[in-house]
């Protein structure tokens, strides 16, 4: 029997995210057929975009289904899943995969792979994900007859376009009376003066400073280089920085020539948002801190040597 | 408002993690801490019923340092706790979400809170598939809550990018709890002395009506240490020799200075 993978494309405002190419590309990996799950609204355009990266488009127009919501996306989906048996569904480990995946999987009575960093198809669904603070990888088996994955943004390579697919539209019936959740409105997190994204230079700081007033070597460091400071989500979090220097996946993504990473683990919410930069520079006391499978260059020392001795050596 | 709050006892950060010969994790090193996510999200109960009389009922899965997690949210402000003894490495997310819910199910919660993933395996799945198995409506990533009106509350979701989104979520519901929601306070020693009088219900999966554990819908297959990236031009010396190092190199070489 030929196995048709699904995947669930994420878009907003009639854009499709383009992580839907690496949920393609994931698909095509395990599947003979590699098919979109499209739910919007009626009119819009992302069946189209999404038809060059697949074999078919599965799309369920809706009203209800215009705005995203766990509840009744599920419900089109899990409708489709049944009249149809796909072997299995991915979606993003996102925003969106955190709240639909497990909806499907409860539904379909499916088993859940979250975060995945690789797929293969040995006698079922075989995923791969990082445990442990990435120190160890585990290896999974899906041992129902559909499985619902997460796929890390990044993890696989975008497909490249195609022909398009054919565009089939599924008659499946929303009650959108049914929702317990509501979306209500879109907001963007406040956005400070310094624009990070535009930086040359970006001297971050991670936990490792240990608290807000060692942290300031952060800002000396960004200053005598004349870049901008930013920080990873612990130091937003203890309210160290303001959060519009949030680099990583809840925050910005940033691409400077020189990214200075000091104390900072590579937590990969984290390094989501840097590793494209140009030249990269790790200062971390712990020799084993994955941070330094990302840099260009490291240093495995304690910071509050290190850095007082750069700022030194940049003035001469 | 009656709200539960699951709490994870995690490995350590500073464990050493190492595997044996037989690619098993070696066990004897390890030690444990409440999951960080979890401790935002019994804050965060505790000030939702702050005020309405409310009671916050911790529950943990688990058997090393679940009991000392559980204590750690009494001592923080919760009324009670339910320890349900089981060993998690025999159960998949969807047998730990069973398992939680049949201990839940009579407590008639309005809410139930959980971080937004567990620090040591990070699955982001119990949340969502426990609100499945009580029937209760659900999301994730929330960043904000506000007191409930007419059986729902707003909450902010947090999106990608700085994007946040408010939704309306019907009561009874499950929420996870994302870090930086507010500060967790540390207990106090009243709070702790407190909490060796609080209730710790023990109960097994039998307890619970399970004479067989839920069947996995997901296997393991075991635990490799990751493939070797290539890894970052490692700079030697004292910080003096090293700092002039980096900075020669990132003029000279680089050219990026």
């Amino acid at each position: 029997m030929s196995r048709s993978v699904w995947f669930v494309a994420e878009h907003q405002d009639d854009q499709l995210h383009r992580g839907a190419a690496e949920l393609a590309s994931a698909a095509r990996g395990v599947g003979d057929e590699t098919v979109a799950v499209v739910c919007t609204g009626p009119g819009g355009t992302v069946s189209q975009q999404v038809a060059p990266f697949v074999d078919r488009v599965l799309v369920v127009e809706d009203p209800a289904l215009d705005r995203y919501t766990a509840g009744l996306w599920a419900q089109a989906i899990v409708a489709l899943a049944k009249e149809r048996g796909p072997a299995a569904i991915l979606l993003p480990h996102a925003p969106l995969g955190r709240d639909l995946a497990p909806l499907l999987a409860s539904r379909l009575q499916a088993g859940l792979m979250t975060d995945c960093l690789e797929l293969e198809w040995d006698e079922g669904l075989v995923g791969t994900r990082s445990v442990l603070r990435r120190k160890l990888v585990a290896r999974e088996r899906v041992a129902t007859p559909v499985a619902v994955v997460t796929c890390q943004r990044g993890a696989f390579s975008s497909a490249a376009a195609g022909t398009p697919g054919a565009i089939e539209v599924a008659r499946v019936s929303v009650d959108a009376g049914a929702a317990r959740t509501r979306f209500v409105a879109m907001e963007r997190a406040e956005v400070g003066e310094t624009n990070i994204n535009e930086a040359d230079v970006i001297v971050a700081g991670g936990r490792g400073l240990g608290d807000a007033e060692k942290f300031k070597i952060v800002q000396q460091l960004a200053d005598a280089l004349g870049g901008v400071m930013g920080a990873s989500r612990p130091v937003v979090d203890q309210g160290w920085v303001p959060h519009d220097r949030q680099i990583g996946s809840s925050g910005v993504t940033v691409r400077p020539k020189l990214y200075f990473a000091l104390g900072i683990s590579g937590a990969v919410q984290h390094v989501v948002g840097m590793r494209e930069s140009d030249v990269i520079v790790a200062i971390n006391k712990d020799p084993q801190a994955p941070i330094f499978e990302y840099a260009h260059y490291g240093i495995a020392a304690d910071l509050f040597k290190v850095v007082p001795a750069l700022l030194e050596a940049l003035e001469s | 408002m009656r709200i539960a709050v699951c709490m994870k006892a995690v490995v350590d950060s500073q464990a050493r993690i190492e595997l044996d010969g037989d690619g098993n994790l070696r066990q004897e090193q390890l030690r444990y801490e409440v999951n960080e996510y979890d401790l935002y999200a019994v804050e965060e109960a505790i000030r939702l019923v702050d005020g309405d009389n409310g009671e916050v009922t911790v529950i943990s899965l688990g058997i090393n340092g679940a009991a000392q997690g559980l204590r750690k949210g009494l001592a923080m402000g919760a009324s009670d706790a339910i320890h349900v003894d089981c060993d998690p490495d025999a159960l998949d997310p969807n047998g730990v979400a069973v398992l939680l819910a049949a201990a839940l199910r009579e407590g008639g919660y309005d809410l139930v809170l959980t971080g937004v993933e567990s620090e040591d395996l990070g699955g982001s799945q119990v949340g969502v598939l426990l609100a499945e198995e009580l029937g209760y409506a659900a999301t994730t990533l929330v960043v904000r809550t506000s007191a409930p009106a007419d059986g729902s509350m707003q909450v902010r979701r947090e999106l990608e990018g700085g994007e946040h989104a408010t939704v309306e979520i019907q009561l009874p519901a499950v929420l996870t709890i994302q870090s930086g929601i507010n500060e967790p306070r540390y207990p106090s020693l009243k709070g702790i002395m407190a909490a060796k009088r609080k209730e710790l219900v023990e109960k097994t999966p039998a307890d619970l009506g399970f004479a067989e554990l839920p069947a996995r819908r997901v296997i393991a297959l075991g635990l490799v240490t990751p493939p070797a990236r290539e890894l970052a031009r490692m700079l030697t010396g004292s910080a003096e020799e090293m700092a002039v190092e980096l900075v020669r190199i990132l003029r000279d070489e680089e050219k990026v200075l």
